[in-house]
């Protein structure tokens, strides 16, 4: 609850900071105010308890929820160094930017840790609100502005999906918060069709947040838009705080085998559906944040598998697969914010290695672990999807095995494009401190997260 | 002590990054014979009696299954001795062929080495399956970097068909987990399956050795793969990469799946017996030495995978024994090819000719190669080739007698290279003979390949206690009607 605070002070505070016209002031300010967060978050998944005892009933911080806060501050804590760079380019607007990826993160943090189903309303709205600005911060970009639009057309669309279930499940439980709801199907709600109806409402909202087909249409087309800090913003916080209510909601309330067993199977179809349309369509992509928007899709289809698993470890699988996934992510779009190439090609990191190794290493990394190659964390999150819902699911796990296999081919191809070294070499790249650290953490989260497993875990 | 097999190649993979421009390939080479001593050293303690040899053992991540389980036997102490020969080898052949830079190479050599290493040490499912994967970043990044200039295309067939094959074995890991505590081989061959799910978990691991051998019909990315990768990136794949298959069929596809052996043994053998006529009748038409060689290869390993399946103790002794000589000589022939290449330009056996009247020694080097290869008395691969295909006769007379063929049609590709490109009238311009560095490669095979056949119960002394092990594991193992 802390951490929820200081992450909105520091929110206020850029906003505010922007009238000194100083960006870096409002830089300071914010990642200031995420480190107090991370530092306090740190605190209590250790002592136990918070520093402040705020207590309120639509909130719970448990561990769950604080390791998912801490993911989700850090990738934001990264997202704003690497795009200060780009921020920083128009001074009276900085702070605005910052502060709504900020408030973004407010509504993230209360998504993971929401009791009920008002909370749980109120985070997805105070998390999307923010993106749909930002993603048409490039104002007099045409893309942008579209992105804006259709994500915000389509958002609105799915949250209202959102509230019409969330009222259906009222109807029929008579309950808003998780265990009210579980308790209710449990004494027999479960067989209610009106319940069946609310939950297919929700599952599509989810379904359209997190990217999954046939409600992916909007993704390509925003991520290819929005800026490159905001695309991997959505990529990794937007999808890693949806995943996470996703799972909270459908094993809290709706985990029981009477009504599991009338959504899981759409799931799986939805989920064999996202992983061939996401697959399909990047293979012959030649844009960056394009590629990477499909390869999200794809991604996200062998996330759904968490959340049919039904394993009393998928908590830790779908943070696990979203943090390493996060890392991956935001690695590689800072490479393409770096080489920042105004129709944003894959081909415009031909030759990366010589313009400036250090890029290169990442990219690579970051391509692998994409693409689920061992060492790197990568293939250690797609383990312990599928090792997990294997058992009652295997089908599914060879369908997602197949789709690695054929999600290679692209990941090979911008491998290539990386590694080529005949071309003629342009000039080198010169890295900001800033972004340099920003690169070596993720290079550390790529690499160290398979290996700190066993330390999480405990 | 043990550690060190990690060790070793890691630092010199990150070190020499840092070397300077000039020593970076006498480096290299001191590296790859420091792992080389340190596995003699393991191999002198190494009790062949004692069976294997855990060094590590003990849980990772519980909630997942993976322990940290590491150990070697005979058989991996010779696989592990064929690694640590041939990469200083590779690293020493390619000391006269200009790179577009030789410390990414070396490093990538050793991270290649790293891989292999911990292939043949691993006693974890998910640990072999890691570092199964982890060879194919560097070789692709070494056949990418120094490759031939069409190489894009055949790279990218040969790491998506090799991935697609380990994600199969991957799946089938999984799903025999699901049946045991942990990964550690000993909790997975504890498993009893019913046979018609362990023909399915067999077949993922299958699919993924038999790409790699390649074992017919997955054969495809091969000749293009090696005639397009650089001369080290051939030499690796062949030499040691695809030892890599064989090895996992005998450590972990024969124990694991007792319960499958019965109807899955006649048919892979048949496929081995196919490739070894098939891969031998395509390198008679050969007209790049590459490809020929490429091509022998198919043939030379396809006898090995059908000798590994009728799981018996002379032949699985006979095909270990038979690995090493394959990698000695494979390395030797693709050095020959590429000496040739560097020199001329030209690997095509329609332009080559009259080679040996303008450097003798080399022409003496190839012929001893090109005997090796055919098996004659006196060389490894007579002892090899002679238990294996006594194996094969005995399973079945049809078989031993197709598979036999490799003999007579071995001499007739390998001796029509050699006579092609070294007699006749000269054909080419200039021809300098060998330099030191690929004079000393060449002897060292032919000096290993001679002892190894005169004296082959140096090797079968390591192999053969830890064969019997592996195969009383086999057919102690419970089958359910």
């Amino acid at each position: 609850m802390d951490a929820l605070i200081v992450i909105f002070i520091s929110g206020l505070i850029s906003i505010f900071a922007a009238f000194a016209k100083k960006p870096v002031v409002v830089l300071l300010g914010a990642s200031g105010g995420l480190m107090v967060a991370i530092g306090l978050i740190i605190n209590q998944l250790v002592t136990g308890h918070s520093c402040v005892n705020i207590s309120y009933e639509g909130l719970s911080f448990d561990p769950i929820s604080l390791v998912f806060s801490l993911a989700l501050s850090v990738f934001s804590l990264l997202i704003i160094s690497v795009g200060y760079e780009r921020f920083k380019e128009e001074p009276e607007h900085t702070g605005e930017y910052i502060g709504l990826l900020l408030f973004s993160l407010c509504g993230a943090v209360i998504m993971t840790a929401f009791t009920d189903m008002f909370m749980f309303f109120l985070g997805l709205e105070i998390l999307s609100i923010p993106i749909y600005v930002m993603a048409g911060s490039r104002k007099h970009d045409l893309r942008s502005n579209e992105a804006s639009l259709k994500y915000f057309l389509m958002g609105a669309f799915a949250t209202g999906l959102l509230l019409f279930g969330i009222a259906w499940v009222y109807g029929a439980t008579g309950s808003f918060t998780i265990e009210g709801i579980a308790a209710a199907i449990n004494n027999g709600a479960g067989d209610n069709p009106i319940l069946l109806v609310g939950i297919l409402l929700i599952l599509s909202s989810f379904v359209f947040k997190v990217g999954a087909a046939p409600f992916h249409f909007w993704s390509p087309d925003v991520y290819d838009g929005a800026p490159h800090a905001v695309t991997g913003f959505m990529a990794s916080v937007v999808k890693m705080a949806a995943f996470a209510a996703f799972l909270k909601l459908f094993t809290g309330s709706f985990g029981m085998e009477s009504v599991r067993e009338f959504w899981a199977p759409a799931l799986a179809i939805l989920a064999v559906i996202t992983l061939f349309v996401g697959n399909l369509s990047a293979l012959r992509q030649v844009r960056l944040k394009r590629l990477l928007a499909f390869s999200s899709i794809t991604h996200v289809g062998y996330t759904l598998l968490v959340i049919l698993s039904n394993d009393n470890l998928a908590t830790f699988d779908l943070w696990f697969y979203m943090a390493s996934y996060g890392f991956s992510i935001i690695a590689i779009i800072t490479v393409g914010l770096v080489v920042n190439d105004a129709e944003d090609r894959i081909e415009a990191l031909k030759g990366l290695g010589k313009r400036n190794p250090l890029l290169a290493l990442v990219a690579v990394i970051s391509i692998l672990s994409l693409a689920g190659i061992p060492p790197t964390a990568g293939f250690f999150g797609k383990y312990m999807v599928f090792s997990h819902a294997w058992n009652d699911w295997w089908w599914l796990v060879i369908v997602a095995l197949i789709n690695s296999a054929i999600s290679i081919y692209y990941y090979l191809r911008m491998l290539g494009t990386v590694i080529s070294a005949e071309e003629t070499p342009s000039e080198k790249i010169k890295l900001s401190p800033l972004t340099a650290v920003v690169l070596l953490i993720c290079l550390a989260g790529m690499l160290g997260l398979g290996i700190l497993t066993p330390f999480i875990l405990s | 002590m043990e550690l060190l097999l990690f060790i070793l190649p890691v630092f010199f993979a990150l070190s020499v990054l840092v070397m300077p421009q000039s020593v970076v390939r006498t480096y290299g080479l001191v590296g790859g014979l420091a792992t080389l001593a340190l596995t003699i050293v393991l191999m002198a303690n190494y009790n062949p009696a004692a069976g294997m040899h855990s060094f590590v053992s003990q849980e990772w991540i519980p909630a997942y299954g993976i322990t940290l389980n590491f150990g070697y036997d005979g058989i991996s102490l010779m696989m592990l001795l064929l690694t640590t020969v041939l990469v200083p080898l590779i690293l020493l052949s390619n000391f006269g062929r200009e790179l577009s830079s030789n410390r990414l190479f070396t490093s990538m050599v050793f991270l290649m080495q790293f891989g292999l290493i911990g292939v043949f040490i691993s006693l974890d499912g998910i640990w072999f399956y890691i570092f199964w994967e982890i060879t194919l970043i560097p070789i692709f990044l070494i056949a990418y970097w120094f490759g031939e200039p069409e190489r894009k295309a055949a790279l990218m067939k040969f790491f998506i068909y090799t991935f697609f094959g380990s994600l199969f074995m991957l799946a089938s890991l999984i799903g025999l987990k699901s049946f045991a505590p942990s990964f550690a081989i000993e909790d997975l061959k504890a498993v009893t399956l019913a046979p018609e799910v362990a023909v399915w978990l067999l077949g993922g691991f299958f699919l993924a050795f038999a790409i790699k051998v390649p074992i017919f019909p997955f054969h495809t990315w091969q000749p293009a793969t090696y005639s397009k990768a650089p001369m080290a990136g051939t030499m690796l794949l062949s030499g040691i990469m695809l030892k890599m298959a064989l090895y996992g069929m005998l450590r972990w596809m024969l124990p694991l799946f007792p319960e499958a052996l019965d109807c899955v043994t006649y048919p892979i053998i048949v496929l081995g017996t196919i490739g070894v006529v098939y891969g031998a009748i395509l390198a008679i038409k050969q007209d790049d030495m590459k490809r020929l060689f490429a091509f022998a290869s198919i043939s030379h390993v396809g006898l090995i995978a059908a000798g590994i399946m009728t799981a018996d103790k002379d032949t699985l002794s006979g095909s270990v024994l038979q690995m090493l000589n394959h990698g000695l000589i494979a390395v030797g022939l693709f050095l020959a090819a590429d000496v040739i290449e560097r020199r001329l330009g030209t690997r095509s056996l329609r332009e080559l000719g009259g080679i040996a009247k303008q450097a003798p020694k080399f022409a003496f080097w190839f012929a001893a190669l090109a005997f090796a290869s055919v098996s004659v008395p006196f060389t490894s691969g007579f002892v090899g080739e002679f238990l294996l295909l006594k194996g094969l006769f005995s399973f079945d007379s049809v078989i031993g007698i197709v598979a036999g063929s490799t003999l007579i049609l071995g001499a007739v590709y390998t001796f029509r290279a050699y006579q092609l490109s070294m007699y006749g009238p000269v054909k080419t311009s200039a021809f300098a003979d060998l330099s030191l560095s690929e004079l000393i490669v060449f002897a060292v095979i032919i000096i290993a390949v001679v002892f190894l056949g005169v004296y082959p119960k140096a090797v079968m002394d390591f192999v053969e206690p830890s064969v019997t092990d592996l195969l009383a594991s086999i057919k102690q193992t419970p089958i359910v009607p």
